[in-house]
């Protein structure tokens, strides 16, 4: 996005626009934190607090001690780790096996590997939920039905799609002549891959990598069906169970879901524009 | 480019495809046959012909899921593209605190869809929700959100929250795109601010907004985590969209093979409507952006 | 030759260690409120006593928890000891041939079979068999009321309907939800049907219903009971959103607590609910209950109540250790300690001689002596009719009580509805 160039003329805007413009953008700007505020204020009240002071003020005492309880009684460091592991090892599986797919098709010019191509365009157009009742079957009958197997390997698969994409396009830019060179030098494809074309890959791997990873950490209906034991829970059944758990004892509910959050509201402190070009992933 | 596969091409092929076959692909075919059987998800599945697609045709529930995803669709399409365009227009100029509310206008994105639902419930709660109680102290009479009357619009507006800061990325980055020489053109030609607008900008972000169009319309008619979390489908049938529906009776009620001719129809209209889409926005024939035209 | 010493020493100790494995039973059950500790505890108190025979709990929400007792069921693949409220639903079970039959084991124990009253036992007997036990308190369903609110604003503890629609109008004219409802989770709306239709026509009217009997549900006890009903939606007598409000969120009852909303119709246990999460609100005296008022020319007895009978323990056919199964229920349940323990939450078991047991060692005397005063004068103890009937006309019922509530039906058409539900059966 070198061209910053955008704007609707040299002179300088007339008031009457730049107003309304900038109430509009200050209403959603309100709008959009106004929910993450109340989350973060509910979550530092007792129970007391939350009944009978008004629910718009933050706590006249913040405690941390929902935090407290939901960390050390509820358990939810372990479904952290599980959301992590799951995470990690999904995004790593698609990112391997999509560079190795990327690969093949920009390099190797058949019509079937063409025709890989559509059927990795296939699946950005299928909706897991259309699918969800085979993969229930496919887990049971792999024997991996409530483990986090049945979390890593499905989501891998469906990451796979945009995952392929992007890769292949940014595969398709990298000179031909670069690729010719290593030829010549006697390097095998997977050699080419890893010394030539991953360093090169890097920034698009990982903003690929940052997407998939966010859609993976955010996933519930793979969880829902497929797992069931606490011990394989991740951080949305997790909080999907909180909730009837904890009723209407909501500053819980809420520690919960900042904690749910807390990786990426990281991510987004620390690398914001990074981080957001991730998330647009290919489409913008 | 290189015109034969080796032995490490080949392996390099058939593994993705074979884990990609197996998870995604495969299963789209067998949701399709499941479509013909009746199973319970334990025992064995057995043969049922069309008696699952006559259930679903003369099943008054499905057209009623079909009916509110609908109008679903058609709100959430309504409320997040004209904000989404506006943002995305005004975060690509050069308005000074530009910045500063940016890191406002994401914080959505940051949340799952559950954490979402759970803490909008207690926002909109009609007895212990902050809204509720922010309206009795300002003498208004807040409606029950969730309740019958309101709770589609309800949805879609959350929905919309959830959704409306991706879809400004989308729109910013096509809008810091557009060349400044069409701009100072049409200025010259005498243009005012909405002039340009509409001849300008509008055109030039054509491909976004069909982009944009095709991803709300087609994720709001799978949409289900929110819909769970924050109704279930309720009040009765009032929020039970299709994928609702197809989760209720085949995890809830074990028909996976009903539940599996429910999610074929989804399936079926999502394409349908993708390819709809493209048709009718001329996308196929659209001309390159880049010539003004 | 030392090799195979060697060997036979690490076989004969393997054999010992693998005879030694306790042999354990699985106990599925819903989440109670944490002051009802009795389900973790009969199994605490089971585990300490037997090192060779141990059990494990796992405990559910309770609409999940009816799901996968559905799945398990299906797959024979189970607990050993499942949780349940008897009526119509274990019978589906029994019929299905799921349960285990525990009539020789109670007859060969009389001092175990005398600990349960013979009414609470028959929630759990079908074709003269008994197949479940008793394990926690009564539960009839009775008004909860905000003794503060009731004084402040000079209302009276209504003893006819009348007087509950004179409440409403007062509570709502000051700005208070007369009643808290948790309408969205469905079950709590029956509370209501169950006890107009007792009161307008007696225990009669629904008996031909569950008996399937032809245009039982059209009973002008029927028409009458669901007109009142909606006769207290149209004057606003829920809370606003009650349609929307589940019930185990607790939020009905925060609303009881926190002064929004005056009374509450629910179930036994919600004491402990509210005690739990607001014990000042108890302690100080402020937590207030009293029966279901008379309707004035009804031809139902108004001492009648309408509940749960009990929860119950049931034990699965397909259970691979039933020995130690049916050792867990007569050891703990409604045990002479679990009793005890019970009445020192202010809960009242369902056990033989109760009566005596209260004084003594109840938490909550007045509100045990309520309780137990209630079931014991009731001519007529229905059981929750989603229990009572089968499970298909249960979600029928619930499905037509909840469009009845939201007024999207008419009295007229809830009757059409069961009706033809009930000969589609």
């Amino acid at each position: 996005m070198a061209r910053r160039a955008f704007r609707h003329g040299r002179r300088r805007r007339p008031l009457g626009a730049r107003l309304v413009s900038a109430a509009l953008a200050v209403v959603w700007a309100l709008t959009a934190a106004f929910p993450v505020y109340y989350m973060i204020i509910t979550s530092l009240k007792t129970q007391a607090g939350f009944f009978n002071a008004p629910l718009w003020l933050p706590p006249k005492r913040p405690t941390l001690a929902n935090y407290h309880r939901v960390i050390f009684s509820e358990g939810i460091t372990h479904d952290f780790l599980n959301s992590v592991v799951v995470t990690c090892a999904a995004v790593v599986i698609a990112l391997v096996l999509s560079m190795l797919a990327a690969y093949v098709i920009v390099r190797i010019e058949r019509r079937w590997v063409r025709w890989t191509l559509n059927l990795f365009l296939l699946g950005l157009a299928v909706p897991i939920q259309a699918v969800i009742i085979p993969v229930f079957a496919l887990v049971n009958v792999l024997n991996i039905y409530d483990t986090l197997w049945a979390l890593i390997l499905p989501s891998a698969g469906f990451a796979m799609p945009i995952t392929v994409l992007i890769l292949a396009n940014f595969f398709r830019d990298i000179p031909r002549s670069l690729f010719e060179a290593m030829g010549l030098e006697g390097a095998g494809h997977l050699a080419i891959l890893r010394r030539l074309v991953v360093p090169l890959a890097l920034p698009a791997l990982a903003s690929i990598g940052i997407y998939d990873a966010v859609n993976v950490w955010n996933n519930f209906l793979f969880p829902l069906v497929l797992t069931q034991s606490q011990g394989v829970q991740v951080l949305p059944t997790a909080l999907y169970q909180f909730q009837g758990q904890f009723g209407i004892e909501v500053p819980p509910l809420m520690a919960a879901v900042v904690l749910s959050a807390a990786p990426l509201l990281a991510l987004y402190a620390i690398a914001r524009r990074s981080f957001l070009r991730a998330l647009a992933g290919g489409f913008a | 480019m290189v015109k034969r596969l080796d032995a490490q091409t080949t392996v390099m092929a058939a593994l993705p495809l074979a884990f990609y076959l197996l998870f995604v692909i495969v299963p789209l075919g067998v949701a399709v046959a499941l479509s013909f059987q009746t199973w319970n998800g334990l025992g064995p599945a057995t043969w049922a012909g069309l008696s699952q697609w006559r259930k679903l045709f003369a099943d008054p529930v499905v057209w009623t899921a079909l009916g509110t995803t609908l109008r679903l669709m058609v709100y959430a399409w309504l409320i997040q593209t004209p904000v989404s365009l506006a943002l995305g227009v005004f975060l690509a100029g050069r308005e000074p605190y530009r910045d500063l509310l940016a890191i406002l206008f994401f914080l959505p994105l940051l949340f799952s869809a559950v954490a979402i639902g759970l803490t909008w419930i207690y926002i909109l709660d009609p007895s212990f929700g902050v809204l509720t109680a922010v309206a009795q102290q300002l003498h208004l009479h807040a409606p029950s959100w969730l309740g019958q009357r309101w709770v589609l619009v309800t949805l879609a507006v959350v929905i919309s929250w959830e959704f409306i800061p991706f879809h400004t990325l989308l729109y910013q980055a096509a809008a810091q795109q557009i060349p400044a020489e069409l701009y100072e053109a049409a200025e010259l030609d005498g243009a005012g601010l909405l002039g340009r607008f509409r001849t300008i900008t509008l055109p030039q972000l054509r491909y976004t907004f069909v982009t944009s169009s095709l991803l709300i319309l087609v994720g709001s008619l799978t949409y289900f985590d929110l819909i769970l979390v924050m109704t279930q489908g309720g009040p009765g049938y009032r929020s039970t969209v299709l994928s609702i529906y197809m989760y209720n009776e085949a995890f809830a009620k074990l028909h996976m093979g009903y539940g599996s001719a429910i999610a074929v129809l989804l399936a079926v209209l999502g394409v349908l409507l993708s390819l709809a889409l493209l048709r009718v926005s001329g996308f196929t024939r659209m001309r390159s952006q880049l010539e003004g035209g | 030759m030392r090799r195979h010493l060697l060997l036979l020493a690490a076989a004969l100790l393997a054999g010992v260690a693998l005879a030694q494995q306790p042999k354990t039973i699985d106990v599925w059950a819903i989440i109670q409120n944490s002051t009802d500790q009795t389900l973790p505890n009969m199994v605490k108190d089971f585990n300490a006593m037997h090192s060779d025979m141990q059990a494990k709990l796992t405990q559910y929400q309770n609409d999940p928890y009816k799901q996968k007792l559905i799945v398990a069921m299906g797959a024979n693949q189970g607990p050993d000891v499942f949780f349940g409220w008897g009526g119509g639903t274990l019978k589906e079970y029994v019929d299905a041939g799921k349960v285990y039959d525990l009539t020789s084991a109670l007859n060969a124990d009389p001092q175990w079979k005398s600990r349960y009253p013979a009414s609470v036992l028959a929630g759990a007997t079908f074709d003269g068999k008994i197949y479940a036990v008793p394990i926690n308190n009564v539960q009839p369903v009775f008004f909860y009321y905000n003794k503060q609110l009731f004084d402040k604003y000079g209302v009276n503890v209504p003893t006819t309907w009348d007087d509950l629609m004179a409440a409403v109008k007062t509570f709502n004219d000051n700005g208070i939800a007369p009643i808290a409802l948790g309408g969205a989770s469905k079950w709590p709306d029956l509370m209501w049907e169950e006890y107009l239709v007792d009161r307008v026509g007696g225990p009669g009217a629904f008996d031909a219903a569950a008996s399937g009997k032809a245009g039982a549900w059209s009973s002008d006890a029927f028409i009458k009971a669901n007109t009142m009903i909606q006769d207290l939606v149209k004057a606003n007598g829920f809370q606003n959103g009650f349609e929307s409000t589940t019930q185990d969120s607790n939020a009905p009852a925060a609303l009881l607590y926190t002064g929004r909303a005056a009374m509450e119709l629910m179930g036994s246990w919600e004491y402990g609910t509210i005690d739990n999460a607001a014990s000042d609100f108890v302690s100080n005296g402020n937590l207030g209950v009293f029966a279901f008022p008379a309707v004035t020319g009804g031809s139902g007895d108004p001492k009648d109540i309408a509940g749960n009978l009990a929860n119950y323990y049931s034990i699965t056919s397909f259970a691979k250790n039933k020995d130690v199964a049916v050792q867990f229920l007569k050891d703990e349940a409604l045990s002479d300690s679990q009793v005890i323990a019970q009445l020192k939450v202010g809960q009242v078991p369902a056990a033989a001689g109760i009566s005596d047991l209260i004084n003594q060692y109840g938490s909550a005397p007045d509100f045990q002596n309520f309780v137990n005063g209630l079931v014991s004068d009731a001519p007529n103890f229905q059981l929750s009719w989603d229990q009572a009937l089968s499970p298909a006309m249960g979600q029928e019922l619930l499905r037509n009580l909840d469009l009845l509530f939201t007024q999207q039906i008419t009295p007229q058409q809830f009757s059409q509805n069961m009706d033809q539900a009930a000969a589609s059966q």
